[in-house]
């Protein structure tokens, strides 16, 4: 389904091979753990085995004395941070607390807390000395939930935290909410009091992992000029280098990251945790400095997602939804800021609700610091908001995607932040969704359901820099400073072929590093492929203007009479005269020297994500296993730059949240350790555990951006853990309220053996 | 005139009024506007002299690290969120640039 028209496109909406791809396919990628450097010594990180403890001493002279040992790090060692929150653009960090969390001062949060390191000849080596190390611990109370971390009684993680309140202090006396904020509109009880169906339930969600595939690895020179070189596994270099010039305060002149391919990373390689670790081992030891995690480590030790309560009613009258009320509580882990403020706006997005009220809190527990996981703070909130509306339209006899429809946000419609959308698609994606042969079909069998959901992500804009420079034989060499994961080397270079009228096969891109390319934002919010791409337009039109300028010298006109069409140059007042983009690149040295287009922007336009997901499920009462039979992904992108890499996100959002429905959760024990820190324990959906994800792409462009680009990574995990609840309800005819679903989670509560 | 939403912890200052509508050409006369009409709004928004790095403002909709002098138009919309969070799509941006050392 599109709103657009395709017919004037030669490259957007094709399925190229990917420039990155032979290299990754045949091994010769480059990831952070291939450096290899002459002198390289090796990192290893001591680990608090408590979840909550002071720390009283750590002595570390026996480990400096093994021989291979050339440098042992505590926190003693790092630069006192400022006491400040600094500015993320979309989010926020205290400085004192980002170094705290890479080697922890007086207090470990959480069991796998950082607390000393040592560089070593061999890995085994630094292994060895870390058993020699001392820690003196005066082990406190943890605390775990979410729930348990808002009593009074609570063990505090901090003793002098009080709950902020859009920008005030809320509270006089210290507490682990470490804020609260409150969307509020029209008359609730009024709404309530007059509907003809009324739904409130309680929600938990466990707290779960990215699951990334490559650990988190850094490998850090410092140089005998002062200056820092970083080779790391990053969604944002840029943002690698700031944090590290804040932890160690240094210039960020002085630092050079060099962001190796990454295997992925979904929100969680946004934080820093081993950069400047290897910097200063690296300082100590007068070597270059590798730290690679361990899969135990990146469990326990780096950013998972929020454990999250949500407690939702709401009310339907005459078929549509006509109040909201919500109370959402997110674990941030070890230290503030949870993905709750994301959550709460994304929460009714796809609705329009006269009457709402929502309270988002944000709680540190004695876990990980959360990080983002792929629409932060999304999922749960969808999952409790989409569970509530199935059960509204169930409760006034509606069909679940006609109830949606009829309620959904349009052009106009205002969210709870006062914000009303440009042009959206969720409506399209409902339609999309009800007139699918999928949703079409009988479901029939025993302890079989179909479920539906929609849900919302807001995407990003922000700071984006390529550079474009043409190569004599008329192929284009595109410099960009933004991490490839989901292919956009690819999809930025085809926004350039398009508005160059040359072939995709044509343009060279290339992912730098910090020191050779203007200033670019994170792989995230989905914004690469919308920001980045409309810097590659804006470099293609500064190479066109410049062409234009040449072929007017050439042709002793003037610019305005130089049309650019295609890929050739034409004069309007003689139609003999025309050069192809490869002959007037050819033409370089003898009409002005090397033709070069840049663009640096803050871009602005991001157009907001809707999908709708349709799944059908069996579920085997005897066992709990949940089989998913079919799953239909809809999903409104804007345009489709290139429609393979859009599926592709697609069902991969699926799959994470199929994962999160049904298996994923930190299993933590009574005292505080994680007791799956594998992928043999935490169990991750692989391709035999789910079917064929179908994706049916909806085409409402953003008339935010030249293409019509909108993000496309984050939405499609959003839906699943709500359409896979509302699946197995109907197949059970239980309404379940607690993630994961998992076989004993079924087997327990249908067979009543629950505790 | 420009036209402020309210947030909703922000309303008792402005004795229940979810939207304002103040005289202003930047953001920064626009708070204060509002201020001047709820007195308290403008610190509760801003310190240091930028947006409280926990709230993001949106202007006409668009959400963006936007300086005090950011240009607000006749028929703006105003609207004060809490950030994002989470690091969702996070720019580490340090404010202070220190000398070299160490």
């Amino acid at each position: 389904m599109t709103t657009i028209d395709r017919t004037g496109y030669k490259v957007i909406g094709t399925r190229p091979v990917r420039p990155d791809g032979v290299e990754k396919v045949t091994g010769k990628a480059q990831y952070g753990a291939d450096i290899r450097l002459p002198g390289l010594i090796h990192g290893r990180i001591l680990r608090s085995p408590h979840a909550h403890a002071r720390i009283l001493s750590i002595d570390t002279s026996e480990a400096e004395t093994i021989p291979g040992v050339m440098g042992v790090l505590t926190a003693k060692e790092l630069p006192a941070a400022d006491d400040a929150i600094q500015d993320l653009g979309e989010g926020a960090v205290n400085l004192r607390e980002l170094s705290d969390n890479v080697l922890a001062l007086e207090k470990v949060l959480y069991r796998g807390h950082a607390v000393a390191a040592v560089a070593a000849t061999s890995p085994h080596i630094a292994e060895e000395a870390l058993k020699k190390i001392r820690v003196e611990y005066e082990p406190l109370p943890a605390v775990l939930d979410v729930r348990d971390a808002m009593r009074d009684d609570a063990p505090l993680l901090k003793e002098d935290r009080y709950t902020k309140s859009m920008g005030a202090e809320k509270t006089d006396r210290p507490s682990n909410i470490a804020s609260h904020n409150q969307f509020h509109a029209g008359d609730l009880e009024k709404a309530f009091a007059e509907a003809d169906a009324v739904v409130e339930r309680e929600f938990t969600t466990k707290m779960v992992h990215q699951g990334y595939i490559e650990p988190q690895t850094s490998t850090a020179s410092w140089n005998a000029d002062g200056t820092i070189t970083i080779w790391t596994s990053t969604q944002g270099a840029f943002v690698v280098r700031a944090q590290v010039a804040e932890v160690l305060r240094r210039p960020v002149s002085s630092i050079r990251v060099i962001p190796m391919e990454i295997g992925g990373g979904f929100g969680g390689k946004i934080p820093i945790y081993l950069d400047p670790i290897a910097a200063l081992l690296s300082k100590k030891s007068g070597r270059p400095v590798k730290i690679t995690m361990s899969r135990t480590e990146v469990f326990e030790a780096t950013g998972p997602t929020s454990g999250t309560y949500i407690k939702m009613k709401m009310a339907a009258k005459d078929g549509v939804i006509t109040a909201a009320e919500a109370t959402m509580a997110y674990e941030a882990g070890a230290y503030p800021g949870s993905a709750v403020g994301a959550g709460s706006m994304t929460m009714l997005a796809p609705y329009n609700i006269e009457n709402f009220k929502i309270d988002a809190y944000d709680v540190v527990v004695n876990k990980p610091k959360t990080s983002a996981y792929r629409a932060p703070g999304a999922p749960a909130a969808a999952f409790a908001c989409e569970s509530v509306i199935d059960e509204l339209a169930k409760k006034v006899n509606a069909d679940p995607l006609e109830f949606r429809l009829k309620s959904s946000s349009r052009e106009g419609t205002r969210m709870v932040n006062g914000i009303a959308f440009p042009r959206i698609g969720h409506e399209e994606c409902v339609e999309a969704a009800l007139n699918h042969p999928h949703y079409r079909a009988p479901i029939e069998g025993p302890n079989r359901g179909r479920g539906v959901a929609s849900g919302y992500w807001f995407n990003g804009g922000m700071q984006s820099s390529v550079v474009a420079a043409v190569n004599p034989d008329g192929t284009v060499n595109l410099i960009e400073g933004s991490t490839d994961i989901g292919g956009t080397r690819a999809s930025l270079a085809m926004q350039l072929a398009e508005t160059l009228g040359i072939p995709y096969e044509d343009i060279r891109p290339s992912v730098v590093d910090t020191d050779s390319i203007g200033h670019n934002d994170v792989t995230g919010g989905s914004r690469t492929t919308f920001a980045s791409g409309m810097a590659a337009y804006e470099s293609g039109m500064d190479i066109r203007r410049q062409m234009a300028a040449r072929a007017a010298k050439l042709w002793n006109c003037t610019e305005d009479e130089v049309v650019y069409e295609n890929g050739t140059l034409r004069c309007t007042k003689d139609s003999t005269k025309e050069l192809t983009f490869k002959e007037l690149a050819a033409q370089q040295p003898r009409t002005g020297g090397p033709i070069a287009g840049k663009a640096s922007l803050v871009a602005r336009g991001a157009g907001g994500a809707f999908a709708t997901h349709i799944v059908d499920v069996e579920v085997d009462v005897d066992t709990g296993k949940v089989t998913v039979l079919r799953y239909t992904a809809v999903q409104d992108v804007g345009t489709a730059i290139h429609p393979a890499y859009v599926e592709g996100q697609m069902q991969g959002g699926v799959v994470q949240g199929i994962g999160w429905a049904l298996n994923e959760e930190y299993y933590y024990l009574e005292d505080g350790r994680l007791a799956n820190s594998s992928f043999l324990d935490y169990r991750m959906p692989t391709s035999l555990d789910v079917p064929n994800i179908d994706t049916v792409i909806v085409e409402v462009p953003n008339p935010g951006h030249p293409y019509g680009v909108r993000g496309v990574g984050e939405v499609p995990i959003v839906p699943p853990l709500a359409a896979m609840a509302n699946a197995i309800a109907e197949a059970t005819g239980h309404r379940f309220t607690d993630l994961p679903i998992s076989p004993r989670r079924i087997v327990e509560t249908l067979h009543g053996l629950e505790e | 005139m420009p036209t402020v939403w309210v947030p909703s912890l922000l309303r008792p200052l402005c004795g229940g009024a979810t939207t304002l509508q103040v005289e202003g050409q930047t953001l920064g006369e626009v708070l204060r506007a509002a201020d001047a009409r709820c007195p308290g709004f403008f610190e509760r928004v801003v310190q240091d002299g930028a947006v409280r790095p926990e709230l993001a403002v949106a202007i006409n909709g668009q959400a963006e690290n936007y300086p005090l002098h950011e240009p607000v138009g006749d028929s703006a919309e105003v609207a004060i969120l809490p950030a994002i969070g989470g690091g969702g799509f996070s720019n580490f941006e340090p404010r202070e640039r220190r000398p070299a050392g160490g």
